[in-house]
């Protein structure tokens, strides 16, 4: 709270611009051009912070000092790790952006018989791809304040997330599954059809962006805490949906979840 | 002995993170490499055992940039093993979707990633507060782009509606009309933006490599052929045997694996100015007027030139997509419907080809009877675009070190070079 010359009212000095630097780590980069998506808002965006490291738009260097880091991607090499243990020291504030740095995401998938991997793609591993450790998101290295989930993040998300970690606030993140958002959209459920679809274990948030064009939830969001497990395979049995192929549709966002492995 | 040693750790305003690594003994270029150092995320490994219905929406996670492409790649690959015809309307709408990459991917190379060069900033923000007006129409056409995407993808990035044998949803006619005219009025700045990088003076160079590009007799082809051709060698081929003509390794200093023309070892060069060169007469009547006046003619062989024509392809991509936008909102002007068609699942091996904004994709699937992936690999432009990168910096750094260059200069042009091929290194390391 500020007082009508910008001065703090608590300590009377004037608010200091907060630091922010982005970290990318493995992924699509898409959730960093997402937040360039902000087009009209963008340059208004980077007016309340001082932007002090984004590799993708500038060749800066990464700075010693600052107050926020930005986070996208997974953690899958010993450097990255490294990586982000460094960056938690200097950041009062961790966010993570996207399904990757938050659930381990797509890249996350190859957690499983992880070890095996490299030598299906690689004749010879390259010196050049590091000390590569199978993928876990960043919350499973260094404690994370805020989050913003989906795959890719919706560019508003950020604005909303951002704004909370700059200027605080008491609104709840919603941890509800998805499933209730189709009803209040009124979109049919493909249960009902005998299809597929994770809405009714994932996190809701997105609006259900993906049933509203015809299209089954693919679980980006992660498996939401209120989730239960073993009521949605039965509901799979009673629709004649394989419940094999729900356990192996949770891997695509999931795979890395305590939550899913304790309940198989 | 003088030794020069040029090291970029993470080199700027590129997708991805790599290196380079130039060594100069006594005027004598030892030592290029480009080295890539994204982290292997393993996909060809992660899609095995995947349902052919997954397998699309996975990789399309390899690129934020390109996602699209690598969709409509997928589908392509899954239709050739299960021999599905898709419609006309089908087919305008995935053209439509990986042109709306490329107005992403060209806007967003040219003014946010590659222009700060010329002018000499380090970002693209002091452009902003110098010249609003250009920084505001670049990112207008990069919104347009997204808006492009998101209207026929449900989503600017990671395509939701895009499915094996067609479309889950589509916009209205209304819709298709306003994006046409949308289109049209943009069209004036994109051939502006070819005159402004036609304008910044880069090296005289000439790349060594090959080129590769998809190619469609009397059409500029993205997504429509399954033909690619080497332009020098002039070795045609079906995507279906790529293979044989392409051939992929490993070097210790890259994560990406590196190509070359198999049959004559020579490195290439994939991406907007080998389509140029490619298929110059097919593009349409104003770029093909752009690309005249920027001097943009084939055979163009300097690298740099891949920016002219990248904004080229902004002006062919603006206006023939308001063709096809026009086309889709007029009933019957566009043969069958967008509904997925049916077909039947069946074993077998296809490779599918499109022309992502960065050039070639191949995705080579081999599925199961059930339709689960058995084996994949996926050669993307910039992959393959690597070793002639490292021939071209050498070129390059040995043409700068003859006219006596400082070091500060030449990793700047190196940079800047690099640059040029818009490499995706994220996109690379799959």
């Amino acid at each position: 709270m500020t007082n009508t010359s910008g001065q703090c009212i608590a300590c009377q000095d004037m608010p200091k611009t907060p630091r922010v630097v982005v970290v990318g780590l493995a992924s699509c980069f898409g959730c960093q051009l997402q937040i360039t998506n902000a087009e009209a808002h963008l340059m208004e965006m980077l007016g309340q912070i001082d932007l002090r490291y984004w590799q993708l738009t500038s060749s800066d260097p990464m700075p010693e000092d600052f107050d926020v880091a930005v986070i996208e991607g997974a953690i899958t090499t010993e450097e990255a790790e490294a990586t982000v243990r460094q960056v938690r020291e200097r950041a009062a504030t961790v966010i993570t952006v996207g399904a990757c740095a938050t659930t381990a995401g797509i890249p996350g998938m190859a957690a499983a018989g992880f070890i095996e991997r490299p030598a299906q793609v690689y004749e010879h591993v390259p010196a050049a791809c590091g000390e590569m450790i199978a993928p876990r998101p960043v919350q499973a290295v260094i404690d994370v304040d805020f989050e913003v989930r989906t795959c890719p993040v919706d560019t508003l998300d950020f604005v909303d997330v951002l704004q909370r970690a700059l200027y605080g606030s008491n609104k709840a993140v919603p941890t509800r599954t998805m499933c209730g958002d189709c009803k209040r959209n009124e979109t049919c459920c493909f249960f009902g059809k005998g299809e597929l679809c994770l809405g009714l274990v994932t996190r809701a948030g997105c609006g259900a962006r993906c049933v509203n064009l015809g299209r089954p939830c693919n679980g980006c969001r992660g498996l939401s805490p209120d989730a239960n497990l073993p009521s949605a395979r039965e509901a799979c049995e009673r629709y004649g949906v394989s419940v094999a192929d729900f356990d192996r549709a949770l891997e695509m966002f999931n795979q890395v979840n305590p939550a899913l492995q304790a309940s198989e | 002995m003088t030794k020069t040693a040029i090291h970029v750790d993470h080199i700027a305003r590129v997708e991805g993170h790599g290196n380079v690594h130039v060594v100069i003994e006594d005027g004598v270029v030892k030592t290029v490499e480009m080295n890539v150092v994204e982290p292997a995320r393993l996909f060809e490994s992660m899609v095995r055992g995947r349902s052919y219905r997954e397998v699309s929406y996975i990789s399309s996670r390899i690129c934020g940039i390109c996602s699209a492409s690598h969709v409509v790649t997928d589908l392509k690959a899954i239709e050739r093993i299960f021999g599905v015809e898709v419609t006309p309307r089908t087919r305008a709408l995935r053209e439509l979707l990986v042109y709306g990459s490329y107005l992403q991917n060209h806007a967003t190379h040219l003014f946010v990633l590659a222009a700060p060069d010329f002018v000499g900033q380090v970002s693209v923000f002091p452009l902003a507060e110098t010249n609003p007006e250009l920084f505001e129409q670049a990112l207008g056409l990069k919104a347009l782009g997204n808006e492009l995407c998101t209207k026929v993808g449900g989503r600017s990035i990671h395509p939701i509606t895009a499915v094996v044998g067609g479309f889950t949803h589509e916009i209205s006619a209304q819709e298709y009309l306003e994006l046409a005219e949308k289109m049209d009025a943009a069209g004036a700045f994109a051939a502006a933006a070819v005159d402004l990088f036609h304008g910044f003076t880069v090296p005289d160079i000439a790349t060594a490599g090959d080129m590769l590009a998809m190619v469609e007799p009397d059409y500029y082809p993205v997504e429509c052929s399954n033909t690619a051709r080497f332009l020098e060698a002039g070795i045609e081929f079906d995507a279906n045997d790529v293979e044989k003509h392409l051939e992929e390794y490993d070097v210790p200093h890259s994560a990406a694996l590196l190509a070359r023309v198999r049959d004559t070892g020579t490195p290439f060069f994939t991406g907007a100015l080998a389509r140029v060169n490619a298929s110059w007469e097919h593009l349409g009547q104003k770029a093909k007027m752009a690309a005249a006046k920027a001097g943009l003619r084939p055979p163009e062989k300097n690298p740099f030139m891949n920016n002219v024509a990248q904004a080229v392809e902004l002006v062919d991509a603006l206006d023939r997509c308001a063709g096809i936008c026009r086309a889709l909102a007029e009933p019957g002007a566009i043969e069958g419907g967008s509904e997925p068609v049916s077909f039947e699942v069946r074993a077998g091996r296809g490779v599918g080809f499109t022309e992502a904004p960065r050039g070639a994709l191949f995705h080579d699937l081999e599925l199961d009877d059930e339709g689960n992936v058995v084996h994949a690999s996926i050669m993307t432009p910039t992959a393959q675009n690597v070793a002639n990168l490292e021939a071209d910096m050498r070129l390059l750094a040995e043409k700068l070190v003859a006219e006596g260059a400082e070091e500060d200069a030449i990793r700047q042009e190196i940079e800047k070079l690099v640059r040029a091929y818009d490499p995706c290194l994220s996109c690379s390391v799959h």
